[in-house]
């Protein structure tokens, strides 16, 4: 688990951190692969809420290239691309490793597929 | 045309039998007409007659509804026989279409009670003038129709009940059983691989995801997701579940070398990739980048502050308990294994938030599901706490005497 749906609704909430909190990055991960079902009604339901950049570019780090640069607009997606989407959001999954929020450098730790988001006392709003 | 059908609940949670009906309804986008007389409705009887514009329409609160055990084209109905057989024979194009050659098979029985064999006989042969020329057939029917008795107490075990002597008698031909009541022993907590004592009771969880209208393609959130048994029916309605809870442990489980019990529970079920993901987090201190989210939060956490018996898991939030001083955090969250700490989170500030950030989360339109501890006698509508943008829906009450615990659906 951690799959790229999740990475992509999860920002850095660490107190004051409210500025290039987001994509976190992710450092030393162990990936998997696992199979989903595919639902294009959800998946064009979802992508109004994806930030398509940092998407993009996440999926990339972790060797995926298979999405364009550029989201298609809404009623033009293909079914190549439905598929594509479809993988790199549900079935990529980080198994172990961390992220990184890019502004504040707070390390969130990936054990067993479940992130640990707590933050510690000092870092509460 | 809105035809009459007659539903046989079970006798269980009866006050989320109407909101069951109406949000399952929602779901699939039809109607159910209730009867306008409110002693028709009341949750104690066993049989409730509704307007469906449809058999399929049957067919579906059926195959999805907890609480229906089957559900019946109204044929007639009376507070004796005479009267009865009288509506039935003024009605008879409706099943007049059998009388030729359908093979049937003929129910009667009463609930919470056993009619003699000899009457029972009696019974079905009264209705002889209906007709009809197919055959018997007990195994394969064409047709099953039924006649029930309803006595005039539930409280059987109590009264000695004479034979024939009920309430109100009701005649149909079934549509459909009820097959969604085998889910409750599907997700019996003791048959679950992963369980916590916190787990909720199977029926009740399926009754909230119901409300909370899971199904395929929608995302349903609970933020205090502990051993995740709220999670594991709404995914096998086809939901895509997120569960989070503040700690980390009751959703992993003691073996840190198995893959999460949560994990582990939801492949038992064949819904380990309707699991999105799991995350360790305090939901007040969320880091959701943004809201409009999720289409259902549902959530079962259990908080009562009384010492009372029963009351579980208390709730705890991040921050440290008042009069106690900063830890130096320098030596601290290096090795990866703090675990920060929390304070007791009071009920009435816990369900308002949940209120507050089910706003901000939800789609519109989506609903939040949630169980308040109150007690029993001091309870008023008013204690749901409210927030612009959210109405209540339904209020049901599960009491277990002193205290009880209502789910409220937003």
């Amino acid at each position: 688990m951690v799959r790229l749906i999740t990475h992509n609704l999860l920002a850095c909430h660490a107190k004051g951190c409210t500025t290039n909190n987001f994509p976190l990055a992710f450092r030393d991960v162990q990936l998997e692969n696992r199979e989903a079902e595919y639902n294009p009604e959800f998946l064009k339901g979802f992508m109004p809420k994806i930030e398509w950049n940092a998407l993009v570019s996440t999926a990339r780090e972790l060797g995926d290239v298979s999405l364009p640069a550029e989201c298609p607009e809404p009623g033009t997606e293909t079914d190549e691309f439905l598929h594509a989407l479809h993988h790199v959001l549900m079935e990529i999954h980080v198994e172990e490793g961390s992220m990184v929020c890019p502004n504040c450098q707070h390390v969130y730790r990936i054990s067993n597929g479940i992130p640990n988001m707590l933050l510690a006392e000092h870092e509460i709003k | 045309m809105a035809k009459d059908y007659f539903i046989h609940f079970a006798q269980a949670h009866t006050e989320f039998r109407l909101p069951e009906l109406q949000s399952i309804s929602e779901l699939y986008g039809f109607s159910v007409s209730l009867p306008t007389d409110p002693q028709e409705q009341n949750p104690s009887r066993p049989f409730m007659i509704v307007g469906l514009e449809s058999e399929d329409h049957a067919r579906l609160l059926a195959g999805r509804c907890i609480l229906v055990r089957a559900v019946y084209e109204l044929w007639a109905r009376g507070t004796s026989y005479t009267q009865l057989h009288a509506m039935n024979a003024s009605r008879k194009h409706i099943w007049e279409s059998y009388q030729p050659g359908t093979s049937f098979k003929f129910n009667v029985s009463s609930v919470n009670h056993t009619i003699p064999q000899a009457r029972q006989r009696e019974v079905m042969e009264n209705f002889s003038y209906m007709a009809f020329q197919g055959p018997i057939d007990m195994k394969n029917p064409g047709i099953i129709m039924s006649c029930f008795e309803e006595c005039k107490s539930i409280i059987s075990s109590l009264i000695k009940r004479n034979d024939g002597d009920f309430k109100e008698a009701f005649f149909g031909k079934l549509v459909a059983e009820g097959s969604a009541r085998s889910l409750i022993s599907k997700f019996d907590v003791k048959k679950r691989v992963y369980f916590g004592n916190t787990s909720m009771e199977s029926e009740v969880s399926l009754l909230m995801a119901n409300q909370a209208q899971a199904g395929p393609g929608k995302i349903v959130y609970d933020p205090f997701a502990g051993t995740g048994s709220m999670l594991y029916t709404s995914a096998h309605f086809g939901a895509f579940v997120f569960g989070s809870d503040i700690d980390g442990r009751t959703m992993r489980g003691k073996n840190p070398k198995s893959s999460p019990g949560v994990v582990r529970a939801a492949q038992q079920y064949g819904v380990g990739t309707r699991l999105i993901d799991c995350c360790t987090f305090d939901v007040t201190k969320n880091p959701w980048r943004c809201g409009g989210i999720m289409d259902a939060i549902v959530t079962a956490h259990l908080i009562l502050d009384s010492p009372q018996d029963g009351v579980r898991a208390g709730a705890k939030r991040l921050g440290r308990k008042e009069g106690r001083e900063l830890r130096d955090m320098s030596r601290a969250a290096k090795d990866g294994t703090y675990i920060p700490p929390t304070k007791p989170y009071e009920l009435s500030e816990l369900a308002a938030d949940l209120v507050t950030l089910s706003r901000y989360l939800l789609k519109p339109g989506g609903r939040l599901v949630f169980f308040l501890p109150t007690v029993t006698d001091e309870y008023e509508e008013v204690d749901v706490p409210t927030c612009e943008g959210m109405t209540l829906v339904a209020n049901s009450m599960q009491n277990f005497g002193k205290w009880g615990r209502r789910v409220c659906v937003s």
